[in-house]
């Protein structure tokens, strides 16, 4: 695999790209359906939706490459992931009104589980652990 | 729809959860034991899938609900085929996990469709 460096796709980094790829999957759903049948009720919050679905359809791919460039542009989508869900799960309590309807990071990603909001954070520390050459915590498997 | 076959698809869904959550806990890989459930499972999204389109007409609400429904039903047969494909490609115990979170979706999913099936006055 990549230089030196841990695959970002084996061990836990599996588990990591199915829980991605299935955000990423319910994310491109959701603000396909909003885009198409009720844009005019909520734009700012639909179209966020759809950034959302785009950046965990990129986060998905390159968490599951795993080279040398894809772990760059993982650490750039996942950055931008978390301080989506920050600030949109602040603003989404400040300014209720701009958010009529849910998307994927209002309220900090309630509507899945919180799954949104813990999502980066592991994300960001798995990149970091495999960007050690064969780090020693790893256990067995 | 059928809810007897909900039930049937759900409690499939449950039982394949906690198999490969026990298989990730105990550290084991998968089998067949793992594959046969996961294999029921599918069959039971199959033909969910054809009742729903056959209902498709008559699913409640606008075509936002029945583009959701239809939506959930398509994408559901996928997702044990994929996790399948993953734990047999990744042998240590997080594809266990791979297979617990699709069971999970596929779970949620079914309920879903039951729940928008429910809308209808």
């Amino acid at each position: 695999m990549a230089d030196g460096v841990r695959s970002t796709r084996s061990g836990p980094g599996i588990l990591l790209v199915a829980v991605y790829g299935l955000l990423a999957l319910a994310a491109t759903g959701r603000s396909t359906l909003q885009i198409l049948e009720y844009f005019s009720r909520a734009p700012l919050a639909y179209l966020l939706s759809a950034v959302a679905a785009v950046i965990y359809v990129v986060a998905t791919v390159a968490l599951a490459r795993g080279d040398r460039t894809s772990r760059r542009v993982a650490l750039v989508a996942i950055s931008v992931e978390l301080a989506g869900v920050l600030v949109v799960g602040l603003a989404s309590y400040l300014a209720p009104s701009a958010f009529p309807d849910k998307t994927v990071w209002s309220h900090f990603g309630s509507g899945y589980g919180f799954v949104p909001l813990v999502l980066p954070m592991l994300g960001l520390a798995w990149l970091r652990r495999t960007a050690r050459p064969a780090a020693p915590v790893a256990g067995p498997g | 729809m059928l809810y007897a076959l909900t039930v049937v698809v759900f409690v499939a869904s449950v039982c394949l959860m906690g198999l490969s959550g026990w298989y990730a806990v105990r550290s084991r890989l998968v089998d067949d034991r793992l594959l046969l459930v996961a294999a029921l499972l599918e069959l039971g999204l199959l033909v969910q899938l054809v009742v729903c389109l056959a209902h498709l007409g008559r699913v409640p609400g606008g075509p936002g609900e029945r583009a959701t429904f239809a939506a959930y039903a398509v994408t559901l047969p996928f997702v044990p085929p994929a996790a399948a494909f993953l734990a047999l490609k990744e042998k240590t115990r997080w594809s266990m996990g791979v297979v617990a979170v699709g069971a999970f979706a596929a779970g949620v999913m079914t309920a879903r469709l039951q729940q928008i099936w429910n809308l209808r006055g």
